[in-house]
Formats: C-alpha cells, sequence, structure tokens
C-alpha cells in the first residue's frame, strides 16, 4: 500500500520538491551573500553593549542592502498553504475518480487504504515544511542577528510554525476534498481558507496570545533594552502627568530618537510589546493552534470518507 | 450453501430506496445474472455484497460473513469488477499489476501475467490509453489474479462492441472453468446470459421480481395464444406474467405449473430475453407477478 | 473432432449438446474412443457455461454413450449403441402407429398430434419444473 501511496503522490512530490529547489535558488546565492558581507563589515561587533565606530552607519548600509529581500521572503508565507493544498490532491483526486473503490475493493481494509493515504500526505507536508524552516532560517541568520526576530515578517519565517501553517493547509484541503470530491476547485477554496486564516492570525490573533508588556521610560532617553529586536505593537508619548499625547511622526522612531523627542511637553515615552525572550512561547501557541487545527481537519477528511459510503 | 443470501435487504439514499424487501439465495459454484433495467437497484445490490455501502437495512451475508464487518476476512475472497472498471488512467499496465501484487496478498502474479500476454497487451502502455474493452480486461486480469471464491461485476460489457463482450465473457467463463468460483454479473443487456450464466435474478423498481435457475425459466415459461379469452382460468393453474389482447386473441406468458391441457390454446418455446421483457412489464398489462 | 453449435430456441443449452452427441454418434461422425472437446475448449468456442457443458457431458455418461476419464477427458464409450437395435425399433414403430390410430379416432388432426407428441418429448421441462 505505501507502495501505491508513493506512486499517486509522485507529481505532487515533485511538485513540492520543484517549489523548495525555486525558494532555495531564490534565496542561497543572497543569503550567502549577506552571510559574508556580515563577517566582512564585522557586523557582529555592532551588536553588543560595546560597539566599534561607524556601526551606525555599518549597520544602516546593511540593513539598506537587503531589508528589501524581506518582503520578496514575504511570498514564501504561501508556501507551506502550496505544499498542503498539492499534497492533499492524491487523495482529493481519488475520490473525484472513484478509484478509491478500486482499492477498497483489494484485499487491504479501508482503514488501512484511509491512514496510508493520510499518513503519507502528512509525513511529505512536514518534511517540504522542514526544508523550508532549515532555508528560511538559515538564510535570515545575519538579520536576525541585527533586528531579532519578533516582527511578523520574520517570525512567520522562523521557528516552528511553518510545521503548523503546513498542516493547517493540508488539512484544509483535505477537509474539503472529501467533503466536496472535486480536487481542483478544493484545493483553490482551500488555499484561500489557508491565506485568509494565516491574515487573520498575524494582523489580529497573535498579539493576543500572551497578554504584551509595557514599559515606561523618560522622553529624550534612549529605549529600554528590554525593546530592542522585541515586537513593538505601539509607541506613544505622554506628559509628565502620564497623559497620553499625540505620537511623534513615525520617521522620528528610526535610529536618531533623541533629536525627535525634543518636542515641548513630553513627559515619558510608553510602549506596548511582546519581548524577545517570548519568541518560543509564541512560536509554541501558534504552531499548536495551526497544527492541531490541521490534524484534527486530516483526521475528519479520513473519517468522512470512511463513513460516508 | 450459498455463496450470497440476503434477507429483506434494503438501501436507503435519503428518502429514496434503492433497494428493498431483497431476500434471496445465489449459489456456491453458480454463474448468476442480475437483470433489470437502469436504476432497478442491481450496482446497490452489489455495492452491498462487496461491502462498499452498509444497509439500511434487512442483512446480507457473502461466504458465511457479513461484508463491512468481515472486511479483513471477507475481502481478499471476493473480486470486484465496478462498473465502467475505473483504474488509474495514468498508470501503466505494469503498475497495475504490480498494485493488484500489492493490495492482494492471494495475488497470483501468474495468472496475471498470463491474461495479459494472451490478450497482447503492453506491460509498459498507460491504462488511459487503452481501449473500453481492454481497460475492463485489466480489470477483470486484477480481480482474476486475486484468485477469489467470488467474483463480482457491474455492468461488465454494457460499454463494450460486441467482439470485445464476447472475448470477455470468454475470459470469465474459461476462468471459472480453471478455477471454482461463484460469478455475479449484473446487466442491462439480456442476449448472450443465457448461455453465459446458470442463474437468474431479476431486479426491477428496487425489488427482486424472480430468482431462479436460468433452465427453469426458460423450461417452465410458454407463450399461450388463442380465441380471445379471460386468462382467469389460466391462471388458476399457472402463474399469468403478462397478458394481451386484441380483438379476436389473446396471447398469455406464462409460468406453468405442469402442462397446459387446454386445447384451445396454441403453445409456443420462448428464450429468455422475451421472458424477461415480460417481468419487466414490457408488452402489455402484468397480471400478477410470481415471486 | 466434433464442433458444438447453438441455435437460439427454447430447448435448453446442455440438452442441445447432448443432442448433437448423440447425432454424431448416431451418424458415425464420432466413433467408440473419439474424445469429445475438453469443457474449457466448449467453453471457449461457444462462450457457454461451463456448468451447462459439465452437465451435458453427465448427461451423455449416464446414458452410457461416454465416458469420462479423469484427468484426460471424456470419450465415445467404446460399448456406445444409442441406436436401439432393428428388432426393438420394429417393436417402437408398431406400438407407435397404434397410438396414432388411437388419436386420430380421437379427433386429433396431424398437427395437434405433431404439437402432443412435440410437448411430451421435448420438455422433460415442463413437467420436471412443475
Amino acid at each position: 500500500m505505501i507502495w501505491l501511496g508513493w506512486r499517486q503522490q509522485r507529481t505532487e512530490t515533485v511538485i513540492a520538491a520543484a517549489i523548495l529547489a525555486l525558494v532555495a535558488v531564490i534565496l542561497v546565492p543572497v543569503g550567502i551573500e549577506m552571510a559574508h558581507a556580515y563577517t566582512r563589515d564585522g557586523l557582529s561587533h555592532c551588536l553588543g553593549a560595546t560597539q566599534r565606530p561607524l556601526c551606525d552607519e555599518l549597520v544602516g548600509n546593511f540593513q539598506q542592502r537587503f531589508d528589501k529581500y524581506n518582503s520578496l521572503v514575504g511570498w514564501f508565507n504561501l508556501v507551506p498553504g502550496l505544499f498542503g493544498v498539492a499534497l492533499a490532491g492524491p487523495f482529493a483526486l481519488e475520490l473525484e475518480r472513484g478509484t478509491h473503490r478500486l482499492a477498497w475493493t483489494q484485499s487491504i481494509t479501508r482503514r488501512r487504504w484511509v491512514a496510508t493515504k493520510l499518513g503519507l500526505a502528512t509525513g511529505s507536508t512536514l518534511v517540504a515544511s522542514a526544508v523550508l524552516i532549515a532555508i528560511l532560517v538559515w538564510w535570515r541568520q545575519p538579520l536576525v542577528k541585527l533586528d531579532g526576530r519578533m516582527d511578523n515578517g520574520a517570525f512567520d519565517a522562523q521557528g516552528t510554525v511553518i510545521l503548523g501553517y503546513g498542516l493547517f493547509a493540508l488539512g484544509l484541503a483535505l477537509a474539503i476534498g472529501a467533503l466536496w470530491r472535486r480536487a481542483i476547485p478544493a484545493a483553490m477554496v482551500a488555499f484561500v481558507g489557508y491565506f485568509i486564516a494565516r491574515i487573520f492570525v498575524d494582523t489580529w490573533l497573535r498579539q493576543r496570545f500572551i497578554t504584551p508588556k509595557t514599559v515606561t521610560w523618560p522622553a529624550g532617553k534612549d529605549q529600554p533594552a528590554s525593546l530592542a529586536r522585541s515586537w513593538v505593537f505601539t509607541e506613544y508619548p505622554s506628559n509628565a502627568a502620564g497623559t497620553k499625547m499625540q505620537p511623534v511622526p513615525r520617521a522620528c522612531f528610526s535610529g536618531t530618537h533623541a533629536k525627535c523627542i525634543v518636542r515641548p511637553g513630553f513627559g515619558y515615552m510608553h510602549a506596548v510589546f511582546e519581548p524577545a525572550s517570548r519568541f518560543w512561547a509564541l512560536q509554541g501557541i501558534e504552531t499548536a493552534a495551526f497544527g492541531v487545527t490541521g490534524i484534527a481537519l486530516i483526521a475528519f477528511a479520513g473519517w468522512w470518507t470512511l463513513h460516508r459510503e | 450453501m450459498s455463496a450470497i443470501s440476503t434477507d429483506a435487504l434494503g438501501k436507503r439514499y435519503g428518502s429514496n430506496w434503492a433497494l428493498r424487501d431483497c431476500t434471496l439465495e445465489i449459489p456456491t459454484g453458480s454463474v448468476t445474472a442480475l437483470v433489470g433495467p437502469n436504476g432497478a437497484g442491481k450496482t446497490t445490490l452489489l455495492k452491498l455484497v462487496v461491502g462498499l455501502t452498509r444497509p439500511s437495512e434487512g442483512t446480507v451475508e457473502v461466504l458465511g460473513r457479513t461484508p463491512r464487518d468481515d472486511e479483513r476476512e471477507l475481502m481478499p475472497k471476493v473480486g470486484f469488477v465496478a462498473q465502467d472498471h475505473p483504474l488509474h488512467a495514468g498508470f501503466t499496465v505494469a503498475e497495475m499489476l504490480k498494485l493488484g501484487q500489492r493490495l492482494n496478498p492471494s495475488w497470483n502474479d501468474d495468472i496475471a501475467r498470463r491474461r495479459i500476454e494472451r490478450l497482447r497487451l503492453p506491460l509498459d502502455r498507460k491504462v488511459g490509453k487503452l481501449s473500453g474493452g481492454q481497460q475492463s480486461q485489466v480489470a477483470l486480469t486484477l480481480a482474476l489474479a486475486k484468485q477469489p471464491e467470488l467474483l463480482l461485476m457491474d455492468e461488465p460489457v454494457a460499454s463494450l462492441d460486441p467482439l470485445a463482450r464476447r472475448e470477455f465473457l470468454n475470459s470469465v467463463l474459461e476462468a471459472v472453468t480453471e478455477h471454482e468460483m461463484t460469478v455475479v454479473l449484473s446487466s442491462h443487456i439480456v442476449a448472450d446470459l443465457e448461455r453465459v450464466c446458470d442463474h437468474l435474478v431479476i431486479l426491477s423498481e428496487s425489488r427482486p421480481l424472480l430468482v431462479a435457475q436460468i433452465e427453469d425459466v426458460v423450461a417452465s415459461h410458454r407463450l399461450l395464444t388463442g380465441p380471445l379469452a379471460d386468462a382467469a382460468d389460466v391462471a388458476r393453474v399457472h402463474d399469468v406474467i403478462r397478458a394481451s389482447h386484441t380483438k379476436r386473441q389473446t396471447t398469455l406468458l406464462v409460468r406453468a405449473n405442469g402442462h397446459v391441457y387446454d386445447a384451445k390454446w396454441e403453445l409456443h418455446e420462448v428464450d429468455l430475453e422475451e421472458i424477461v421483457l415480460a417481468y419487466l412489464g414490457y408488452g402489455a398489462e402484468v397480471f400478477e407477478v410470481a415471486s | 473432432m466434433i464442433r458444438f453449435h447453438l441455435e437460439r430456441s427454447g430447448v435448453p443449452t446442455y440438452l442441445q449438446l447432448v443432442q448433437q452427441v448423440r447425432q454424431a454418434v448416431r451418424l458415425g461422425v464420432l466413433e467408440p474412443g473419439d474424445q469429445l472437446p475438453t469443457v474449457k475448449e466448449v467453453v471457449g468456442t461457444l462462450t457457454i457455461n461451463p456448468n451447462t457443458v459439465l452437465r451435458a457431458y453427465k448427461q451423455l455418461d449416464l446414458e452410457g454413450i461416454v465416458e469420462g476419464k479423469r484427468g484426460v477427458g471424456t470419450f465415445v464409450a467404446t460399448d456406445a449403441r444409442p441406436v436401439p437395435p432393428d428388432d426393438d425399433r420394429k417393436l417402437l414403430r408398431t406400438s407407435l402407429e397404434r397410438w396414432l390410430q388411437r388419436a386420430r379416432a380421437a379427433g386429433l388432426d396431424d398437427e395437434e398430434i405433431a404439437m402432443l407428441f412435440d410437448d411430451t418429448i421435448r420438455p422433460p421441462a415442463i413437467s420436471r419444473v412443475a
């Protein structure tokens, strides 16, 4: 049965491998260049409390040069969705064409057939997602050292969440495919569903996983160290009594705070943020949320297929 | 012992009964034809037997076991050729055989290879590129190489031209000659069945009308023609399946219980197709239906 | 070797095979010791149910016209004598003629007699079923 499962998943496995190859082709040269630039410019010496001279310029240069790739990598958020939807294909196609009845009238049990097919799809999705994680994590190393990995663009491409995304997309495509028995439309709907779920979590849910911290510091002074590499939701000024005031223009947040904050009346600055130390806690929650939903959907697809006829 | 035995078997889809009140026995070693118009419940009955669906009411027992519940024990003994024989179009013939081998512990690769060779099917040809007749032969090969005790086929020849049909039936019968097995095949085409099958089940409107040995069916049915008359006299002794009248003449198709002595009736033999059509209500008002 | 054929009629298939062998033996087409086609061959050429062929051969065996040799095949019996000896035939003919006279006396015409005869001779069928 495992042979059959692989044989039927051949095209989709090739598609997943091709997507990974494409990601690698795009990222590996830039990654090598970036790592090279990072060591050449000695940027590691700019990270500590005691910074070598010209660090602002060097880091600024580096960021200007490589940050544009961040938006490119943002597109790779779609990739785990593609994996899931593609690898759900063989199952949905089989139901659409009715060829599952051929397998069911051989000597193996239906349960074993469903378990093997879904198990292979799940395993392949996890492997493909893991490879994607490896590429993305390797690629981003220098940027993570400089900027941290807490903002959405980095967080989505780090740690374990991609495993959850893959499982979720797979589960969604399998469940819709099992219900609808039309492979292509099911894949399209599942992909749209995946996209909506991701946007919902990125923009609304994730910041509610753990109650954020707040920090206050006197205006005109440097940001406290705890904000570095953290995920800052809002930052606003107040007067000496603590009453919130109009925030300064956004431009003031980059680099040279002190010049901006000369405006009269500001007593304190406040920030609401998730500290970098919560990275793994947030990753864990989000991976579990997507992963458990995905596995539940996969289980539903199997159960429905077994009990429908 | 019966290979298949059903008791008040029924299957409902939504509010429609696809099969109802189906009680029948199909003897071991028989070649049984399941005939009836499209939508009469043939496919449903076969699906219930092979466990692709569960009964809504009643029971079905196959080779002494309950389909679906005894899946693990039963399925290795049952070969199934589904309607329009769905195969993996992208697989080569060789890969289809490999599928059969991987999924069936009782697979006999010799049987499979020999059949494919004799049919001159190229092993590296994609199944989707084969003709309908060849595809059905591949499906049959898959079912036969499993060495089943019971072979079920749903409309196996409906989409085939006469030559392919004859070849297909020949393959089935040769397999029956070589290995003991019970065969049930459904068909809405009655021609050919008389020689191929020895038992007959007529299904109509989701219910079985007649379950009998074909030889008995042919031997016991007669067409009576005579002057215009009431069929009541005849009906007292024999089962009148169909009666039609013109101004002068009455024609009865009866299942005779013994001799027809009344000299006013002229007796004619009828072939199976005519009998089946009569049961299915073609030709005239159905007087009563023998069960 | 005999080659079977089938006619579309009400005569059961197995009976057609039986009749064809009887006929062939009677006409000398088949001689004692000749082999009949194997079940598989008959099935292959006529596309008929093997049980039908087996049944026909069994019937012929019972009648003593053929002998089945296990694992080898079916052969025309060495003492196959399907044709009654001349004396017997004369006797039978005489009694049939007497019966015919009785039938005509009862008012049956030739066609009716033929029908009655057909009806009686053909069906082990009709009466057997009942």
